[in-house]
C-alpha cells in the first residue's frame, strides 16, 4: 500500500490515517483537536490537506490513507484554509498569553505563529464568560476554549465519566457539564484528564495558578505514592513546591497518561502545614520538639534497655507499604540484624496477607499473576469484592472503556453496588461473606456442564478429585440458599466465565478481610485452575493491593517468616546467605505478626512503626489502644502525627515520596523509580537515612550514600530482583521476576509451570463457613467498610490534602433507603452506630447501592474512629482480622 | 363497498387545516346529514392537495369541480346548489389571474394541469388513513412484485435503470447506494428514511407523509428487501405531528394486512419499521448526524469515510433515503426503470417535487418532470409574482441553496445545471422573491439560519458562519466597510472547501450566489449607504423616503397635511425637490412602491398629496443668492437635471448660465410630457423660482450652432451637460424613413411647440412605455380617428404606468399585445399600412420577462396613416467635437466611477437622461443634485477648500399623530375630468385632491418613520 504525500511515495499499513503516515515520515501537518488516545473527529479543520480528485479539502487526522492516494499538505489552497481556520479559532474567545498558564505550551499559540497571524481579521467577542474556579482544583476559562472537544472525548472515551459534553448549538456551542452545572454539582471525579488533554489554556490547574510557567519549572518523573497501580507521573516543581501533576503518556507505563484525582490534585499533602518537621519526644503525655540526636539517642537507649531486659524478641517492627523498596529492605534488615529478631511485619497483615498465603499454596508465589493492563487482553473479567473504579481509578477507567468501546465483558460480584457494577454484563449480589459458596457453585456448574479445561487440569494441576467432590455439594439451588444469588445467575455466570477464551479474576479486600479470607482466595484460584485461566496473558488470579508498595514491602521481606524475595528464614542455606551478606548472626526463630504485636497482647515491649497506622486501620481499636499503651516504648516514624504516632513515645519526622529517591513495586510486580523532586521539608529525613542513622547508633553500621546502592544489594540477594538496577529503571519499570541483567522482566506468571514442589497448581477446596459475627436482635445490621475515591492509607496522606478533603470531607454511613425509612433518618442525619466493642456517631447517606440490612462506611475521618466497631477475630492462617463484617446497631441521634 | 353519487374531497393537509378545513369538513358532514343525503354524498378527508395558497380547497367528483377558500358559511350553498341541484357554485371557483374567468374543472387550472404526478399521484384523492384506498390505486403492488417475482439484485438493477437520484439534495444515485449496502458485510443492516425536512419553506416530505404514508412504507420495504435489512427507522421531526400520526396508522394497518412484520406476503422476508422523532435540528438531516441522533447521541455529523453504506447506524451498513426518493420506488418497481427513465432530461430522471413559496401567486406543492425550467414553475404553475411586482430571484435548495436571478429563469431543474447557477436542488424548496427583497438581507437571513443550526462541531461551520453573519449583519446595519465583500468571499470559499459536513459546506451558497448576481446591491449598502429594496431599516427613517431618488421627507409632509399645515409642508417639499408641482403630477412614485401601507391595502397616494400641497400651499419665498465664487458654470439643457444642478450651484454662490436650444425652458417636462398631464403654468412657476435665485437661462441657444463648444469651454470654468434624451430610437425595419413616420419624442415636441401635425385617421404607435401612451393620447387629441398601440409582449410587461394605460384605454386607444411591426408599407411616398407579425413568448430574457419571437405565417397588415415608434430614445450628442475626449456609448455619456457624474473629460459633468438613458423627472432631479454636489466638491478639492456646508434650515416641527387602530381603507381616488370633457383638448385630466380627501389620505400614513423608544 502506497500513498504520495508532497511528491514522496510512502508505504503505509491499512487503517492508518493520512496524518499518521505523514507523521511517521516526518512530514509536518499541524493538528489541534487530535490526540492519539481518543477517536479523531476532524472538528478543528486545521489538519486539512488537498487530495487529488477530492471535491473538498480533507481532514488528514481522520481520513484513512488509500492505496494510490495523492496528497498535498502545503498548497496555497491548504495554507489559506488553515490560516483562516486558525484566525477564526483565535478570535473565538479572549486569549491573553501574558498570564496564561499554557503560554509556550499551547497549540493555538504555536499555530498562530506557524501561520504568521499577527492579528486575526475578526474581532474578539464582546462578552467575556465568567471564569469558573469555585473548586480548588480545576479552573475552567471558557474564554480560551477552542471547542476541540478533547476534554469531552477524554472524559467520555478514556475516563468514561461522561461529565463533559457539548451543549448549545452553533455559535453558542460550549463544552462542560450538562445544564451549566459546575463540575462539583455534575459529580465530576476530578481526574483532571481534561486539563491534561486541553491544548490551550481553557482548563488549568488551580493549585498551580501563577505558580510557574512551563519553562520555569523542573519536571520530574516519578511514581504516584497513592494506590497500587503505580501511575507514572510528572511533577512540575518550582521553588521547592509541586505545582502541577501530569500523567506520563508513555506506552511502558500502566497508566499511559491517565491518573486520578489523588495523584492530580491530592499531592498537596506534601506541603501540608501539618507535616512533622522536627522529631518529637513525649514528656508527661505531651509531645515536645527535640533535636535528632536527642530523639535517636532516646530510641537507642530504650531499645537497648528492652533488649537487655526482655531479649530481642520483645522488640518488634511494623513496616509500611508506603515506604520505598529500599527502605523496607533496610527496615527488615535493621530489625533482623540489629535488633536480632524476626518480629517484623507490615500493614498488609490487615488486608492482603490471605492472598499471599492462598496464592503461594496454590501456585507457589503470592503475587498478582498478571499486569494491570491485563484487562486489555481479557475477554471476561470477574471482579470480586473490589471497588475497582475508586480503588484503582485509572485501570477502572480503562476497564469501563473496554466494556463501552471494546468487547470486554464483566462479571462483578459485590454486595454493594460499586460503580463498576454498572458496567457489568452480570452483577452478582451475594449475601456478604458468602464468597466461597458462589465460587464453589460456579465450579459445580462448570464441572457438571463439562466446561472445564480438561487438558489444563490434567497436565498442570493436582487434587482435582478433591475439588470435584467438594464442589458437587454446591448445587446452584444450595448456593442460592446461602448467597441469595438466583441460581440462574450462578449458572449464567459460570458459563460466561468458563467459555471465555481468556478470563481473569480481579479481587480486593472484600475477599480477603474475613476469617476465611485465605479460603476465599483459594476458591478463586480453584476457579482459575479449573478453567485453565492461569499462565496466559489476560487471565490469572489478580489481587489488587490498595497500597503503592504493598507488593514491594512483602518482596523486601517485611514478613516474619521470610527474608526478602520470599526466602524462608527456616532454610539454613538462606539463613547462611544473609548472615554472610549482612555480617551478623541471624535468628532462625519465627517472628510474630502485626496482629500478634498489636491485637493480641503479647511479649512485645518495644515497637518501631514506620508509616503504619494500626490505630486507625486495625480492628477493635479500643483493644489496640490498650495493647499499645501497655508497651514500654513505641517509636513512630511518619510524615504526620497519625493516630498511632499519638500513642508513641518518640516520633521521627519522615520525608514524603517527593523528597527522596527509591523504587516502588506496584501491585502487579512492576518496579518503578521514585525520584527526588524537592528537598526534605523542615528537618524531616527519608526513612532510609533515619534507619541507617539509628542502626549506626545501635551499633550496626549501615552506610549507604544513595538508595541506588541499597538496590544493588537487594539485586545481589533477592533472585526475582536480580536484574534490577537504577540504570535499567531509567527507561521504565521492570516487572519481576527479573533474575538477571539481561532479563526483560515477566509480564505474567506461571506460563509453563508453577513454583510448587511438583511444578503443578494445587486445588485447595474450601467449604463455606459463616462469618464470625452475624446480625442478631441486639445488633441487627451488618457493618462493612471500605475506601472511597479520594482517600486511602487510612487517610494518612489524603486527609492532609486540601483538595481531597474538599471533595470527600467526612466518612458517611451508607444505608439502604428501606433501612433509613425504618430508622426514620434522612440524608445527613446523625446516627449512633454501636457494636459489642464500641460506638461512633456518623452522618447518614441514603443509597440503594448498599443492600437492605447492610451499612457501609469509609474509614478516613480522624474524628470518626470507625474501626472501634470492627471485630478482631483472625483468619487462622493469615492472621488477618475480619474487618469486612461485624454486627451493629443503629440509633438516630 | 358502498357507492355514493358524489364524493366531496376536502384537503386535510397541514396548510388547509390551518386555514380551517377541519371545521369545513364537519360542516359538510353536518349539512349532508341535515339534508338526509348521507347515502348519496360522502365527504373524504385527503392529504395535502398541493394548492395550499387557496385553502381550504375541496374537489367534488365525479365532476371534478374545484372550489377554493371555502368557509363554513359556504357549505349550505355547496350542498344545496352543487350536490342537490347540480349547479356548480361559480363564485368559489378558481379564476384565471389575467381574465378573472372562473375555471370549473380542476384539470384546467394551470397549477394542476402543468404538473406531472408520480410521487404525489394520490394527493388529494385518497384518504391517507385508509390502506384500502391506497391499495385500490395500485398500492403495495410494488412490494408484491419485488418480494415475489424479483431477487434483491434485480430490484437494485431496476432502481439503477430508473436513474433515480437521491431527492434529499445531494442527488446521489439511489441504486448505487443500495448496491454498496447490499455488498457490505454484516448480518444486521438498516434501511432508514429521512423525514427530517428542515429547510425553511420546504414541506414536500411532510405533505407526502400526510397524504400518502403507505407510499413511503412501500418504498422502505422494497429498499430493505433489496439491501437485506430487517429493521427500518423513519426519522421524522416531532414538529410534524400529523405526519407521525398518519405514519403510525399506516404502519399499524400494514402490519394488520401482513405487509409489514414477519413473513411479508408469505415471502419469508421480515421487516419492522419504527418511527424515531427528531427534535428538529436542521443538522440532523445530515445522514451521519441523523444516525447519531437515532443512537441517542447528540446530533453531530462525523467525517466520512467510513460511509454509512458500510458503517452507519450503530456501525452497521445502512441506507438512508429521503421521503420523496422512497415514494418513487414503488412506481419504479411496478412500471419499470425504463418507464421512469423516460421522464425527465438526459442527466436527471423522473420528476421533482418543489415547495413553491414566497412572493408567488400560487403557493403550494408542485411536481414537475426533471428539467422543467424554473421560470415555468414560477410563472406558469405558480401564476407569477404577487401584486404585479417584479420577479427578483428564487432561492433554491433552502438555506444551503442559492439565489437564481431573472437571468436564470430558463435554468432547467437539473442537479448539475442548478449547481452551475450557484444554487442547489436541495430537497426542492423554491422561495420566490420579488423586487421588494433585499438580497443582502436575504443572504443574512439564510446565514443566520445556518449558523444557528450549525452543530458547533467544526471550526468553519461554527465560527466561519458566525463571522459571515457578523459581516452581513454589519452591512445590513449600514456598518459595511470596504473589504467586506472580499472577506465574505474569502470566508465563503474556505468554508465551502473545508467544513466538515454538507451543512457547513453549503452554508455560504446564499452569500456567494447573491454576491455573484447582486454585487451592486452589496456595494450600494456598503458604499452608497443605501438599501435599494428599502428593506434594511438601518439606512432610513422610512422606506418611502429611502426609495425616493431625492429622498423627499415624505412622512413629514404627509404629517403636515394631516395637521393642516400646508405652507410648512410646501417648505419641506422644496428642500429636496425644485419641482414638487411637476412631480406631484408625473412622478412614477418609487416611494409608493415601497410604502408599508401597501402591505395592508394600497400604498399611500404620495404624489397626489404632494400636488395637493403645491396646489393649496403658499409658495415659499425665494431670495436671489449672491455670487460669491469665481468659477463660472455653463449648463447645457434646461430640463429637470440641468435646472436642478443650476439651482444647487447658484445656492452655493456660483455664477450659473443655462443654455437651452428650444424657445422655453423645461426640457422634457415641457416638450415631452403632454399638457393634459402637466399644465404649463405649474412648470413656469417652478422654473421661475430657479431663475429668481439668479440663474440665467439662455433660450434658443443651441450649443454647437449658436455657440461653439470651444467657446463655451473657454468662457466657462466648468460645464454640466444635461441635454436629456430627445432623439427617438429607430425601429430598424423597412420603410422607416418614409414621410409619416415620426419618433414619439419628436412628435410630442412638435405638438408642444404648437406645430400642427396631421396624423391622419389611423395612427400606429410602437412600444409600451410612457412615451407610447403619451403619443397615443396626444394623437387622439390631435384628431386621429383611431389609435393603435402595437406591443410585442403582454400588458403585464408594459413599462408604462398602469394609470396611464388605463386612461388611454378609457379614451379609446387600442392596444394590440404580442404584435410587432415587420415593415412599413408605402405607396407614393406615403404610408399605406404597417405589416405586423404576431409574437409568441418563449424563454425568459435577462429582464425576467419572456422573450417574444415571431410566429411564422402570422403576418397581417394594418392600414395606417402615421407610425410613431416609441421604443426608446437617446441623447443627441452631435454637438460634442470628436477631439473633446468625452466618451459616449449607445447615445449616453459615460461617467467615471461608481454612480459618478463626471464624464471622461476632466471637469465636465453630465446629469439626467443624457447619462442614464430615458428615465423619470425625479431621477433627473436627483442627478442634477448629484452633479452639482460632485462639481462643487471637485472644485473645492482642487482648491484645497473645506467641503461645502449648507446654511441651516428653518426648524419645522413635524407632528406625530397616528390613529389608535388602523382599518383597511383604499387610497383616496383622484377626481378627474370625464372622458367626454377630455376629447380634443389638453385640459388637465386630474383635478387634484380636495382638502377632505387629502386629510383622509394623509391619515392613512402608518408613520413607519417613527422611532419607537
Amino acid at each position: 500500500m502506497q500513498i504520495t504525500v508532497d511528491g514522496k511515495e510512502l508505504e503505509f499499513n491499512p487503517g492508518q490515517t493520512i496524518y499518521e503516515v505523514a507523521k511517521e515520515n516526518n512530514i509536518h501537518i499541524p493538528v489541534l483537536c487530535h490526540y492519539e488516545q481518543v477517536k479523531p473527529i476532524g472538528a478543528c479543520r486545521v489538519c486539512v490537506v488537498e487530495v487529488e480528485r477530492a471535491r473538498t479539502l480533507i481532514p488528514s487526522c481522520c481520513t484513512p490513507a488509500e492505496d494510490g492516494m495523492v496528497v498535498y499538505t502545503n498548497t496555497n489552497r491548504v495554507l489559506k484554509s488553515r490560516k483562516l481556520t486558525v484566525e477564526l479559532l483565535i478570535s473565538m474567545g479572549h486569549h491573553n498569553c501574558m498570564t496564561c498558564e499554557s503560554n509556550r505550551d499551547c497549540v493555538l499559540q504555536d499555530l498562530a505563529y506557524e501561520m504568521g497571524i499577527e492579528m486575526p481579521r475578526f474581532e474578539e467577542p464582546k462578552e467575556r464568560k465568567p471564569i469558573e474556579d469555585a473548586n480548588s482544583m480545576i479552573i475552567r476559562d471558557m474564554n480560551k476554549c477552542v471547542l476541540c472537544g478533547l476534554c469531552v472525548r477524554v472524559c467520555q472515551e478514556i475516563q468514561v465519566n461522561n461529565i463533559l459534553d457539548y451543549s448549545g448549538r452553533g455559535p453558542r456551542s460550549t463544552v462542560g457539564p450538562a445544564f451549566n452545572m459546575s463540575l462539583e454539582e455534575a459529580g465530576c471525579k476530578f481526574c483532571g484528564a481534561c486539563i491534561q488533554a486541553c491544548p490551550v489554556g481553557a482548563l488549568s490547574f488551580k493549585q498551580g495558578r501563577f505558580g510557574g510557567r512551563t519553562w520555569e519549572v523542573q519536571k520530574v518523573q516519578t511514581t504516584c505514592p497513592h494506590c497500587g497501580v503505580g501511575c507514572q507521573i510528572e511533577l512540575w516543581v518550582k521553588d521547592g513546591k509541586i505545582k502541577r501533576v501530569y500523567g506520563v503518556e508513555e506506552d511502558n507505563t500502566e497508566n499511559k497518561g491517565q491518573i486520578c484525582v489523588k495523584s492530580r490534585f491530592g499531592l498537596d499533602f506534601v506541603h501540608s502545614p501539618e507535616r512533622l518537621t522536627r522529631p518529637l519526644i513525649k514528656k508527661d503525655g505531651k509531645f515536645k520538639e527535640a533535636s535528632w540526636d536527642e530523639a535517636l539517642d532516646l530510641v537507642v537507649t530504650n531499645f537497648r534497655k528492652i533488649k537487655k531486659e526482655y531479649g530481642s524478641d520483645a522488640l518488634g517492627g511494623i513496616a509500611s507499604s508506603k515506604s520505598t523498596n529500599e527502605e523496607c529492605y533496610l527496615f527488615q534488615k535493621f530489625i533482623r540484624s540489629c535488633l536480632g529478631t524476626n518480629n517484623v511485619d507490615f500493614c498488609t497483615r490487615f488486608c492482603h496477607t490471605p492472598s499471599a498465603v492462598a496464592l503461594s499454596r496454590a501456585f507457589g508465589g503470592g503475587a498478582m499473576t498478571n499486569s494491570m493492563r491485563l484487562v486489555e487482553k481479557a475477554d471476561v473479567v470477574l471482579i470480586a469484592g473490589l471497588n475497582f473504579t475508586e480503588m484503582c481509578s485509572t485501570i477502572g477507567a480503562l476497564t469501563k472503556h473496554l466494556v463501552q468501546f471494546g468487547n470486554l465483558k464483566l462479571i462483578v460480584v459485590d454486595p454493594r453496588g460499586v460503580e463498576i457494577a454498572d458496567y457489568a454484563k452480570v452483577w452478582l449480589r451475594p449475601n456478604i461473606g458468602t464468597d466461597i459458596a458462589w465460587a464453589n457453585g460456579m465450579m459445580n456448574v462448570i464441572i457438571n456442564e463439562d466446561l472445564y479445561d480438561h487438558d489444563f487440569v490434567e497436565k498442570r494441576t493436582e487434587k482435582f478429585n478433591e475439588l470435584k467432590k467438594l464442589v458437587s455439594k454446591y448445587t446452584p439451588e444450595k448456593v442460592e440458599e446461602i448467597t441469595g444469588i438466583p441460581k440462574e445467575e450462578i449458572i449464567e455466570t459460570a458459563r460466561l466465565y468458563a467459555k471465555a477464551d481468556k478470563a481473569s479474576v480481579l479481587y480486593g479486600m472484600g475477599v480477603t478481610q474475613h476469617i476465611y479470607g485465605t479460603d476465599n482466595v483459594s476458591a478463586l484460584c480453584n476457579l482459575a485452575l479449573l478453567t485453565g485461566n492461569v499462565g496466559k496473558e489476560g487471565t490469572g488470579v489478580n489481587t489488587i493491593a490498595k497500597q503503592n508498595n504493598g507488593q514491594g514491602a512483602g518482596d523486601m521481606g517485611c514478613l516474619p517468616p521470610i527474608y526478602p524475595g520470599g526466602q524462608p528464614i527456616s532454610d539454613p542455606k538462606v539463613n547462611k546467605k544473609f548472615e554472610e551478606a549482612w555480617g551478623v548472626k541471624l535468628s532462625m526463630k519465627p517472628g510474630v505478626t502485626e496482629s500478634d504485636m498489636v491485637i493480641n497482647k503479647g511479649k512485645i515491649k518495644g515497637l518501631y512503626v514506620v508509616g503504619g497506622n494500626p490505630m486507625r486501620s486495625g480492628p477493635n481499636l479500643n483493644n489496640i489502644r490498650k495493647v499499645l499503651e501497655d508497651m514500654t516504648f513505641i517509636v513512630v516514624q511518619d510524615m504526620f502525627l497519625s493516630e498511632t504516632a499519638q500513642v508513641a513515645d518518640v516520633v521521627l519526622p519522615a520525608c514524603s515520596f517527593a523528597e527522596k529517591d527509591g523504587t516502588f513495586t506496584n501491585t502487579a510486580r512492576l518496579i518503578q523509580r521514585v525520584r527526588k523532586a524537592i528537598d526534605p521539608i523542615g528537618e524531616s529525613k527519608p526513612d532510609w537515612e533515619i534507619i541507617c542513622e539509628l542502626s549506626k547508633r545501635m551499633g550496626y553500621e549501615m552506610s549507604y550514600t544513595h538508595p541506588r546502592e541499597i538496590m544493588n544489594e537487594i539485586a545481589s540477594l533477592v533472585p526475582p530482583y536480580g536484574g534490577v538496577s537504577y540504570e535499567r529503571l531509567e527507561d521504565g519499570g521492570l516487572r519481576w521476576p527479573c533474575p538477571n541483567k539481561d532479563h526483560p522482566g515477566t509480564l505474567y506468571l506461571w506460563k509453563d509451570k508453577f513454583n510448587t514442589k511438583t511444578g503443578k497448581g494445587f486445588f485447595f477446596p474450601a467449604d463455606y463457613n459463616p462469618p464470625a459475627e452475624l446480625p442478631d436482635k441486639s445488633y441487627p445490621f451488618v457493618f462493612t467498610t471500605g475506601k472511597d475515591l479520594c482517600h486511602l492509607h487510612t487517610g494518612s496522606y489524603t486527609r492532609h490534602s486540601a483538595a481531597l478533603l474538599e471533595l470527600s470531607p467526612e466518612d458517611l454511613l451508607a444505608i439502604n433507603p428501606l433501612d433509613a425509612q425504618g430508622l426514620d433518618v434522612k440524608n445527613g442525619d446523625k446516627v449512633k452506630v454501636s457494636s459489642r466493642r464500641g460506638e461512633i456517631k456518623i452522618n447518614v447517606r441514603i443509597t440503594d447501592r448498599v443492600p437492605k440490612g447492610t451499612v457501609f462506611s469509609t474509614l478516613h475521618s480522624s474524628e470518626i474512629p470507625v474501626n472501634v466497631l470492627t471485630i478482631d477475630t483472625l483468619d487462622p492462617l493469615a492472621k488477618t482480622p475480619e474487618l469486612k463484617i461485624c454486627a451493629v446497631n443503629i440509633k438516630a441521634v | 363497498m358502498k357507492i355514493f353519487r358524489s364524493h366531496i374531497l376536502i384537503c386535510g393537509g397541514t396548510a388547509c387545516r390551518a386555514s380551517g378545513s377541519v371545521a369545513v369538513r364537519q360542516a359538510l358532514n353536518h349539512e349532508i346529514a341535515r339534508r338526509g343525503i348521507t347515502n348519496e354524498a360522502q365527504v373524504v378527508e385527503t392529504g395535502c392537495n398541493g394548492f395550499c395558497a387557496a385553502g381550504p380547497v375541496i374537489t367534488i367528483y365525479p365532476e371534478g369541480t374545484f372550489y377554493q377558500y371555502v368557509t363554513v358559511d359556504d357549505v349550505p350553498e355547496i350542498i344545496e346548489e352543487h350536490i342537490i341541484k347540480g349547479r356548480p357554485v361559480e363564485r368559489l371557483m378558481y379564476r384565471e389571474p389575467e381574465t378573472e374567468k372562473p375555471i370549473p374543472h380542476v384539470k384546467d387550472i394551470p397549477f394542476f394541469g402543468k404538473q406531472k404526478l408520480i410521487v404525489l399521484k394520490n394527493r388529494g384523492i385518497i384518504d391517507a388513513e385508509k390502506i384500502d384506498e391506497y391499495i385500490a390505486r395500485d398500492g403495495y403492488l410494488g412490494v408484491a412484485k419485488a418480494l415475489t417475482e424479483m431477487t434483491p439484485d434485480e430490484v437494485i438493477e431496476e432502481v439503477k435503470k430508473s436513474g433515480i437520484r437521491g431527492r434529499g439534495g445531494a442527488g446521489f444515485p439511489a441504486g448505487l447506494k443500495w448496491t454498496f449496502a447490499r455488498r457490505a458485510k454484516g448480518d444486521v443492516k438498516y434501511m432508514l428514511c429521512n423525514a427530517d425536512e428542515g429547510d425553511p419553506g420546504a414541506f414536500m416530505d411532510r405533505s407526502v407523509l400526510e397524504a400518502d404514508p403507505h407510499a413511503v412504507l412501500e418504498g422502505l420495504i422494497i429498499g430493505a428487501y433489496a439491501i437485506g435489512a430487517h429493521q427500518s427507522y423513519i426519522y421524522c421531526r416531532a414538529e410534524y405531528p400529523l405526519a407521525i400520526r398518519r405514519l403510525n396508522v399506516a404502519i399499524a394497518q400494514a402490519k394488520d394486512y401482513g405487509l409489514l412484520g414477519e413473513d411479508i406476503l408469505g415471502s419469508g422476508f421480515d421487516l419492522n419499521i419504527d418511527i424515531y422523532q427528531g427534535a428538529g435540528a436542521f443538522v440532523c438531516g445530515e445522514e451521519t448526524a441523523l444516525m447519531a441522533s437515532i443512537e441517542g447521541r447528540r446530533g453531530m455529523p462525523r467525517p466520512r469515510p467510513p460511509f454509512p453504506a458500510n458503517q452507519g447506524l450503530w456501525d452497521k451498513p445502512s441506507v438512508l433515503n429521503n421521503v420523496e426518493t422512497l415514494a418513487n420506488i414503488p412506481q419504479i418497481i411496478l412500471n419499470g426503470g425504463d418507464w421512469y427513465a423516460s421522464i425527465g432530461n438526459e442527466r436527471c430522471k423522473g420528476t421533482k417535487v418543489f415547495a413553491l413559496t414566497g412572493d408567488v401567486n400560487n403557493v403550494g406543492l408542485v411536481e414537475v418532470p426533471m428539467g422543467t425550467p424554473i421560470g415555468d414553475i414560477i410563472f406558469d404553475i405558480g401564476g407569477g409574482i404577487q401584486g404585479g411586482k417584479k420577479f427578483k430571484a428564487a432561492q433554491l435548495g433552502g438555506p444551503s441553496g442559492g439565489c437564481i436571478p431573472a437571468e436564470g429563469l430558463n435554468t432547467p431543474t437539473d442537479y448539475e445545471e442548478i449547481t452551475k447557477m450557484g444554487a442547489i436542488m436541495g430537497s426542492g424548496g423554491l422561495i420566490v422573491m420579488d423586487e421588494d427583497t433585499c438580497m443582502v438581507d436575504t443572504a443574512r437571513f439564510f446565514m443566520e439560519f445556518c449558523q444557528e443550526e450549525s452543530c458547533g462541531k467544526c471550526t468553519l461551520g461554527r465560527e466561519g458562519t458566525k463571522r459571515m453573519l457578523e459581516i452581513l449583519t454589519g452591512i445590513c446595519n449600514s456598518q459595511g466597510k470596504e473589504g467586506d465583500i472580499e472577506l465574505l468571499e474569502d470566508l465563503a470559499a474556505t468554508i465551502k472547501d473545508g467544513a466538515l459536513c454538507g451543512l457547513g459546506q453549503t452554508a455560504p451558497n446564499p452569500v456567494l450566489s447573491t454576491i455573484r448576481y447582486f454585487r451592486d446591491e452589496y456595494e450600494a449598502h456598503i458604499y452608497d449607504k443605501k438599501c435599494p429594496a428599502a428593506v434594511c431599516s438601518a439606512f432610513f427613517k422610512s422606506p418611502c423616503q429611502h426609495a425616493c431618488p431625492v429622498e423627499m421627507d415624505v412622512p413629514a409632509y404627509i404629517a403636515l397635511v394631516r395637521a393642516g399645515r400646508v405652507d410648512d409642508a410646501y417648505k419641506i417639499l422644496k428642500r429636496t425637490n425644485p419641482f414638487p408641482g411637476v412631480c406631484g403630477r408625473v412622478c412614477p412614485q418609487f416611494c409608493a412602491n415601497k410604502c408599508r401601507r401597501g402591505q395592508l391595502d394600497e400604498p399611500m397616494a404620495i404624489a397626489w398629496l404632494k400636488r395637493y400641497i403645491t396646489d393649496n400651499g403658499s409658495r415659499p419665498n425665494v431670495e436671489p443668492v449672491k455670487v460669491t465664487r469665481e468659477e463660472k458654470i455653463a449648463i447645457i439643457g434646461s430640463g429637470p437635471a440641468g435646472l436642478t444642478a443650476a439651482q444647487d450651484l447658484a445656492k452655493r454662490g456660483y455664477k450659473v448660465e443655462v443654455f437651452e436650444d428650444l424657445p422655453k425652458a423645461g426640457g422634457m417636462m415641457r416638450y415631452g410630457i403632454p399638457e393634459y398631464r402637466l399644465p404649463r403654468e405649474v412648470l413656469d412657476i417652478e422654473i421661475g423660482d430657479i431663475k429668481a435665485l439668479g440663474v440665467e437661462i439662455k433660450i434658443n441657444t443651441r450649443v454647437g450652432k449658436d455657440i461653439s463648444w470651444d467657446e463655451l469651454k473657454n468662457t466657462y470654468d466648468h460645464i454640466v451637460i444635461a441635454i436629456g434624451a430627445h432623439k427617438s430610437w429607430k425601429l430598424d425595419i423597412e420603410g422607416e424613413d418614409i414621410d409619416g413616420v415620426i419618433g414619439a419624442v419628436e412628435f410630442l415636441r412638435a405638438v408642444n411647440l404648437g406645430k400642427t401635425i396631421d396624423v391622419g385617421n389611423h395612427v400606429a404607435i410602437i412600444g409600451g412605455g410612457n412615451s407610447a401612451i403619451d403619443a397615443a393620447r396626444t394623437s387622439l387629441r390631435n384628431g386621429a380617428g383611431e389609435v393603435t398601440i402595437l406591443y410585442r409582449r403582454e400588458r403585464k410587461d408594459m413599462p408604462a404606468q398602469a394609470v396611464e394605460i388605463d386612461a388611454a384605454l378609457e379614451e379609446g386607444v387600442n392596444i394590440e399585445y404580442l404584435v410587432a411591426p415587420t415593415r412599413i408599407i408605402a405607396e407614393g411616398g406615403k404610408i399605406k399600412g404597417i405589416e405586423c407579425k404576431k409574437m409568441a413568448l418563449g424563454e425568459f430574457d435577462r429582464s425576467g420577462r419572456r422573450r417574444p419571437s415571431f410566429i411564422d405565417g402570422s403576418e397581417f397588415t394594418l392600414d395606417v396613416d402615421t407610425v410613431i415608434p416609441a421604443i426608446s430614445q437617446g441623447a443627441d450628442t452631435s454637438f460634442i467635437p470628436e477631439d473633446a475626449e468625452i466618451s459616449i456609448k449607445r447615445d449616453r455619456f459615460e461617467v467615471v466611477g461608481r454612480n459618478g457624474t463626471m464624464t471622461t473629460a476632466d471637469g465636465i459633468f453630465v446629469a439626467g437622461d443624457a447619462a442614464s438613458g430615458p428615465a423619470t423627472v425625479v431621477e433627473a432631479i436627483s442627478q442634477g443634485h448629484k452633479a452639482a454636489r460632485d462639481l462643487d466638491s471637485y472644485i473645492r478639492g482642487k482648491n484645497n477648500e473645506p467641503p461645502y456646508k449648507a446654511p441651516s434650515e428653518e426648524r419645522i416641527d413635524i407632528p406625530f399623530e397616528v390613529d389608535e387602530e388602523t382599518e383597511e381603507q383604499p387610497r383616496g381616488s383622484m377626481p378627474d375630468l370625464p372622458v367626454t370633457e377630455r376629447a380634443g383638448n389638453f385640459k388637465e385630466v386630474e383635478k387634484g385632491y380636495t382638502k377632505e380627501i387629502a386629510y383622509k389620505e394623509a391619515c392613512r400614513c402608518l408613520r413607519c418613520d417613527a422611532e419607537i423608544e
